[in-house]
């Protein structure tokens, strides 16, 4: 269990969240401290007070694997193979079996035409895949993505959907726009100006944000007896 | 007014381009897989890419600008108030607008991504334009932004709009609907007229019209009334 107890951070303010393993789907307003919380879960900021834990051990002692919400802020080399390459370089990973998952993840991905690229010359939606790959290769159990799909369609989020799921990651945190995503987490939470409003399965959350444009647009329609 | 792409041949890395046809006043929308050229073609309507063959060009456009898909990209401010001014406008009314009322000294950096985008738009919406280009403007943005954003676009005084986006849930009313597919540009026509041929439609437009209901176009309330009309 990840545990977040009595944390002041920028702008948060979290006297109490437990995320159990699973995917977890945290959404709000931009600007509600979600990249932030998604940061503390991560590893790689830590609390001006209270503690984050995962399994009774702090943060930042974990194999994580990260995606910002700024695609070049991913990357610290050229090219594409470099850079998934990387997660199992810095792991002391042998050459061959490192390539060998470079190229089974990329596959997966279906970023293989990309492999021998320059990270500079790609679109927006081709970085996130890049760094999504980066992050999953080494198939760590915590995945934390911040916003990855706000530069994908809805063919590359499929995709990604069925990455994460194949991946075993025992937790799958990500903060999202989509709210048809987030519908098919096992949690949600929702984050208002730095707090947690609600917490919960999607069907209870999303109850709770029905007058709000949160609420899935899919599920508006079906409620609407359309569909 | 319009932008014209002469038979162009844009390239990009390894990859080329194809696009002849004719952007008229109106909203426009292009849409694309990822990575299926739609920043390129951006870039190359605002004149920021030429072409190899062909040519493109603006008729009776005195001003236009490029919205990029990241926000970051647009910062040359180190203040809130700086990077608005950059923009030729003043800071305490698009802060007001923003809801970053008093906080002009801020880093824009220091803002969350979306709010950032937020600031951005608003700056790039307040402009009277010819033509304007918009690069993913949906991206990052929370629910209640991209409607807003969608409302305000519907209600631009800018001679021509250009979408380029993947955006599938929140969309403003069109005029016209174009599509990046295997490297060419296809202009498939006006809406609603377009839709049915409309490869990357958004699933629930697909699943409307293998129903055979043709909504009148792409805002929600649209797709809402469209539905239940089923």
């Amino acid at each position: 269990m990840i545990l977040v107890s009595g944390v002041r951070f920028n702008t948060l303010r979290i006297p109490d969240l437990s995320i159990y393993p699973g995917r977890t789907a945290i959404i709000g307003r931009n600007g509600s401290g979600k990249t932030s919380l998604l940061r503390l879960i991560a590893g790689l900021a830590s609390p001006e007070e209270g503690s984050v834990t995962i399994s009774g051990e702090p943060t930042g002692t974990h194999n994580v694997g990260w995606v910002d919400e700024y695609p070049d802020r991913n990357f610290i080399f050229s090219t594409v193979y470099d850079e998934i390459a990387s997660s199992c370089r810095f792991q002391f990973i042998p050459c061959e079996e490192t390539r060998s998952m470079v190229l089974e993840i990329a596959s997966k991905a279906g970023i293989t035409h990309l492999v021998r690229r320059e990270i500079r010359t790609l679109s927006g939606g081709e970085k996130a895949m890049v760094a999504l790959a980066s992050a999953l290769v080494t198939t760590p159990p915590l995945v934390v993505m911040d916003e990855y799909d706000s530069h994908l369609d809805s063919s590359c989020i499929n995709a990604v959907e069925g990455l994460i799921g194949a991946s075993g990651a025992q937790y799958t945190i990500q903060c999202t726009q989509n709210m048809e995503l987030a519908a098919r987490c096992d949690t949600v939470v929702f984050l208002y100006e730095g707090k947690i409003l609600y917490k919960g399965r999607p069907e209870k959350i999303f109850t709770s944000l029905k007058d709000s444009c949160f609420y899935p647009f899919s599920w508006r329609l079906r409620d609407a007896g359309c569909l | 007014m319009r932008v014209v792409f002469e038979d162009a041949e844009v390239t990009r890395e390894r990859f080329m381009i194809r696009a002849a046809g004719s952007f008229a006043e109106g909203v426009h929308l292009v849409s694309g897989p990822v990575g299926s050229g739609k920043t390129t073609l951006a870039l190359a309507a605002t004149g920021l890419r030429t072409p190899k063959k062909g040519k493109i060009y603006m008729e009776g456009i005195g001003t236009f600008t490029l919205s990029q898909q990241f926000p970051e990209y647009h910062i040359t401010g180190t203040t809130l108030n700086e990077e608005i001014a950059s923009w030729g406008l003043k800071p305490d009314h698009i802060l007001e607008r923003t809801g970053f009322n008093g906080q002009g000294s801020r880093d824009p950096f220091s803002l969350a991504r979306g709010e950032l985008k937020r600031l951005h738009l608003a700056c790039v919406l307040s402009g009277n334009w010819d033509l304007l280009v918009l690069d993913e403007p949906f991206s990052g943005l929370d629910c209640r932004e991209k409607k807003r954003i969608a409302g305000e676009i519907a209600t631009l005084k800018a001679g021509i709009v250009i979408i380029f986006t993947h955006e599938q849930t929140v969309f403003p009313r069109v005029d016209r609907l174009w599509e990046l597919q295997e490297g060419f540009l296809r202009d498939l026509g006006p809406v609603p007229g377009s839709f049915p041929d409309w490869r990357g439609a958004p699933p629930l437009l697909r699943m409307l019209l293998e129903k055979g209901i043709v909504p009148r176009n792409l805002a929600n309330e649209d797709l809402l009334e469209a539905v239940c009309r089923m």
